[in-house]
């Protein structure tokens, strides 16, 4: 195959902890994936060029995925703001990937400076100046990190030259348009609102007192699973929102209450009907889900 | 006297880091490794619920965010100790923690191995195999971030671990597919990387009997042996462990003595020129990683090699190397005996611990990682994180220089004084934060 | 002919609705006259003027009937509160307007609220099977919940147990009807509601 008819990757970092990139590498079919594409540079595995040739020269790009926060000044590699090297790219992309919650919209790292530090194409949930310029090429892969195959999944619609559909914040449908809760474990506890009493019990829901927030966080985490085989609220760990926008909140492993009531509704559901719902539902005592699901004998 | 003054941008190091060399007559007569950003995680921190360190933190860093967990998770406990509540963590909670540690420091010594040390020393030497080592270190590093996630969730940025356990009940079929998950990785890992059999391997004591590893292994050993490569990267063989794990247990070792340490002494102090601080143990420079790990624990094949090579860059090598064999093993043993009808979590989420101060310590993979967190009113007032490679990139002075500079000195080549620096596995975002 | 006949339907259904409605409202007033007991359905149906067999069309037992009119009146007054919760008024303003309606109820529609009190109250077995729990009041609860959600999250009322505060507020209001049912209020309950809005305003506020 002709190097010159694969496009063009390019993979650039801003302020990140590359947990994006090494979520990434954990792709079982890495290497089918990228040999579609013509690696210019990518800041963990071997690629054609080095750093200080993306900063001191122009090199090609069709594909550019952004990784971490950004900031327009202060921020050096290589003798070069960072933000320069981003604009020379994004320029010529054909599609800007911001992978990574910090990228998309802020995340973490925007907190050490919130006036200065933002996503590229979103601050928080607002557009950036950047994005009148690059909305038409813009996607966006909110995660902390990003799940390996959202961004596989992209990268393939790019090269089979299908239209990704994307929502108001640029986060494509098919993978965003599901809830975390979408597929765990425990939505039978959920659906009779059966509370977990503690943390590592196999029986219970997350929801009304660890703070999960997997009802109303858009991603996909418990349809497609983590390392092709879990996720955080299978193995009982609450879902803290790192795809929304405004990942992180405060006191992430207990729910926020009013006089009792969660202060955050899944999804599109109206309080009224929640609340009507839960009150049907508490009524009822149902012993299977009282009882513990296994015992083993000692 | 020749002086020339190079900055040499170092990348793929989990980031990158500038190298400020002073070469003077052709050899290396200063180094300066300086680092142009921080996040600032520990101000991040401020104002946060003690329990938000457990997400936070690990985002320190993309490839060692569990060690940060394990650290978090730790600092908190001892916090709460501290405060008067005894923690008896159960069994299963303990071994749980410790195996998911382990996989971590395996993925991060196998993509070391694969993505920096054996193209490096191939590009360094010319000696071009053409082979993908990224494909061998993307599907070892997915295995075994796999058997992790069976108990974490997922790999990176778990957050499975609380005060008090953990937050999985795993059932014996989730310790099996552990359990394969692992096998699979050793077969791999006997078949390319040493090429003979695991416990073989571990048989191997002497340097005389190195001769008998084989594989990818086999070739780094042949070329930096042949390439005098045992005789340089020396640095102050002095060693420093704080962390309490099956490869060591806390000490230091000065040349192979060893003394007992207190975590209280480590100490920060800013730098100039640079966003990374320094640490020091009561006002001296040590290393820490696995070589150190070795040092102090008195790995007998680590002792033989260093009789002969002293900390050299072919101990250091060898050591992180050697250390996944060991983890490998180590880890079969804890899932064989994990006891999963132990409960998993055994502290009251209603306790109301408001005011306490505390430290954790982890033995992450590149050496010792310690959280020091300070809560008052339930919320971080102070937050302090204390990373390996600090410890191991530490200016100094003439009279007393770090432990990679000592490293570099004297070197008369960029590129070889590149891959002394690299071989302490660098990871720059961990050392700004 | 088609639209004669789907006029004709909507006609009965409605007739339906309205005769439905007005057993549960005759049945009310004899619970609360002549007791929950002492009261039959042959009783309620002669009131009406209809056949016991038709009224056993439209609620197969007496114990049904009782459920279907707990039901019936929590929806009425949930329906008021629904109101103030859609008011963009100030906790304190929406407490003064919740005990109001609350007491112009026990004024205007005293059957509801004595039924409330004495018989779901104090028959509980009536209840057990088909009211298990909060299910038949729950049109009830869930203004309250979200009143009391809405004014914690605007920071008016201070945050604490549900449980708590709920049993302060429809506690302190069902003990005052009671009173009124047992004639022992001096003077008529509207003259009340300054003084216990503002009580429950302050032991509730941040």
């Amino acid at each position: 195959m002709l190097c010159s008819t694969k496009p063009k990757l390019l993979w650039l970092q801003a302020i990140t902890c590359n947990g994006n990139a090494h979520s990434f590498l954990n792709h079982p079919e890495l290497f089918s994936i990228l040999s579609h594409y013509d690696i210019i540079y990518h800041p963990i595995l071997e690629s054609k060029y080095s750093l200080k040739d993306v900063i001191e020269k122009i090199l090609p790009c069709d594909v550019l995925i952004l990784e971490g926060s950004y900031i327009e000044s202060g921020f050096l590699k290589g003798g070069m703001e960072v933000s320069k090297v981003i604009d020379r790219y994004a320029k010529k992309a054909t599609h800007i990937i911001t992978a990574g919650t910090c990228a998309t919209f802020g995340g973490i790292f925007k907190q050490k400076d919130p006036e200065n530090i933002s996503g590229f194409g979103f601050d928080i949930e607002e557009q950036t100046k950047r994005y009148d310029i690059y909305a038409s090429k813009l996607i966006s892969l909110p995660g902390c990190p990003i799940h390996p195959k959202w961004l596989s999944y992209i990268l393939l619609m790019i090269v089979n030259n299908n239209k990704v559909v994307l929502d108001n914040l640029h986060r494509p449908v098919e993978l965003y348009g599901y809830t975390v809760h979408t597929g765990c474990t425990r939505n039978e506890y959920f659906e009779w609102k059966i509370d977990t009493k503690n943390f590592g019990l196999k029986e219970g829901y997350l929801f009304y007192e660890q703070g999960c927030q997997g009802p109303y966080t858009r991603g996909s985490c418990n349809k497609i699973l983590w390392n092709d085989t879990s996720s955080k609220t299978r193995v009982g760990t609450p879902c803290f929102g790192c795809t929304e926008p405004t990942f992180p909140q405060i006191s992430l492993f207990k729910t926020k209450t009013n006089m009792g009531i969660p202060a955050n509704m899944p999804l599109g559901v109206p309080r009224r009907a929640y609340l009507t719902l839960t009150g049907v539902v508490k009524s009822f005592k149902i012993k299977r889900f009282s009882e513990k699901l296994l015992e083993y004998d000692k | 006297m020749k002086k020339i003054q190079i900055k040499q941008l170092i990348e793929k190091i989990e980031g990158e880091a500038e190298l400020d060399f002073t070469f003077n007559d052709g050899a290396v007569e200063d180094v300066k490794i300086n680092f142009g950003f921080y996040r600032g995680i520990e101000e991040i921190l401020r104002g946060k619920a003690a329990r938000d360190a457990l997400v936070i933190t690990p985002r320190v860093c993309g490839i060692c965010n569990h060690s940060h967990l394990i650290a978090a998770v730790r600092a908190i406990e001892n916090g709460y100790e501290n405060s008067g509540l005894s923690i008896e963590l159960s069994s299963k909670a303990k071994d749980i923690r410790e195996f998911t540690l382990s996989c971590e420091l395996i993925q991060n010594h196998i993509k070391w191995f694969y993505l920096t040390i054996l193209p490096e020393l191939e590009a360094l030497l010319n000696e071009k195999s053409g082979e993908k080592h990224g494909l061998k270190a993307s599907y070892f590093s997915s295995i075994i971030t796999k058997s992790l996630a069976i108990f974490g969730g997922q790999w990176p940025h778990s957050s499975y671990t609380v005060p008090g356990g953990v937050t999985c009940d795993p059932t014996y079929m989730d310790v099996m597919q552990a359990e394969s998950l692992l096998d699979e990785f050793i077969q791999f890992f006997e078949q390319v990387v040493i090429g003979i059999p695991i416990d073989k391997y571990l048989d191997i004591t002497s340097v005389s009997s190195i001769y008998e590893i084989g594989g990818d292994f086999a070739r780094v050993l042949q070329l930096m042996g042949m390439n005098d490569m045992a005789n340089i990267g020396h640095s102050h063989d002095r060693f420093i462990v704080f962390g309490d794990c099956i490869l060591s247990q806390p000490g230091k070792s000065m040349i192979t003595k060893v003394f007992n340490v207190d975590v209280a002494y480590a100490e920060e102090s800013v730098q100039v020129g640079t966003k990374a601080k320094a640490v020091t143990y009561k006002q001296k420079f040590y290393e820490v990683g696995p070589l150190a790990r070795a040092m102090v624990s008195k790995e007998p094949i680590i002792k033989s090699l260093h009789k002969c090579y002293k900390d050299s860059l072919l101990t250091r090598v060898f050591a992180r190397v050697h250390e996944i064999a060991q983890l490998l093993k180590y880890s079969k043993n804890l899932l064989r005996d994990l006891k999963i009808d132990e409960p998993s979590c055994i502290l009251d989420p209603h306790h109301k611990l408001y005011e306490f101060e505390g430290t954790g310590v982890v033995e992450a993979a590149r050496g010792s990682l310690i959280h020091r967190t300070t809560v008052s009113n339930g919320l971080i007032s102070n937050y302090e994180i204390i990373t390996p490679t600090q410890w191991n990139l530490s200016n100094g002075t003439k009279e007393s220089l770090g432990i990679a500079q000592k490293g570099m000195i004297g070197l008369n080549d960029i590129e070889l004084a590149e891959f002394v620096f690299k071989s302490f596995d660098v990871c720059s975002v961990c050392t700004t934060k | 002919m088609l639209f004669k006949s789907i006029g004709n339907i909507l006609k009965i259904a409605e007739k339906k609705a309205l005769k439905r409605e007005s057993i549960i409202q005759t049945a009310l007033q004899l619970f609360s006259t002549n007791g929950f007991h002492k009261t039959t359905i042959p009783d309620i149906a002669s009131k009406l003027q209809m056949s016991v067999g038709n009224l056993y069309n439209y609620f197969s037992s007496k114990d049904i009937l009782a459920q279907e009119i707990i039901k019936y009146t929590s929806e009425a007054l949930g329906k008021k509160i629904r109101e103030v919760n859609r008011t963009e008024a100030t906790a304190e303003e929406k407490i003064h307007q919740i005990v109001t309606v609350y007491f112009s109820m026990a004024k205007e529609k005293p059957e509801m609220i004595e039924y409330f009190l004495r018989v779901y109250l104090s028959n509980r077995e009536v209840f057990s099977d088909g009211c298990e729990g909060m299910v038949c009041v729950s049109g009830f609860i869930t203004e309250i919940m979200i009143f009391f959600d809405d004014c914690v999250s605007s920071g008016e009322l201070r945050n604490q147990d549900f449980f708590s505060a709920f049993g302060l507020f429809m506690g302190y209001l069902g003990g005052m009807v009671f009173l009124k049912g047992e004639d022992v209020l001096p003077k008529e309950i509207e003259f009340y509601i300054d003084d216990i809005s503002r009580n429950i305003y302050h032991a509730l506020k941040a």
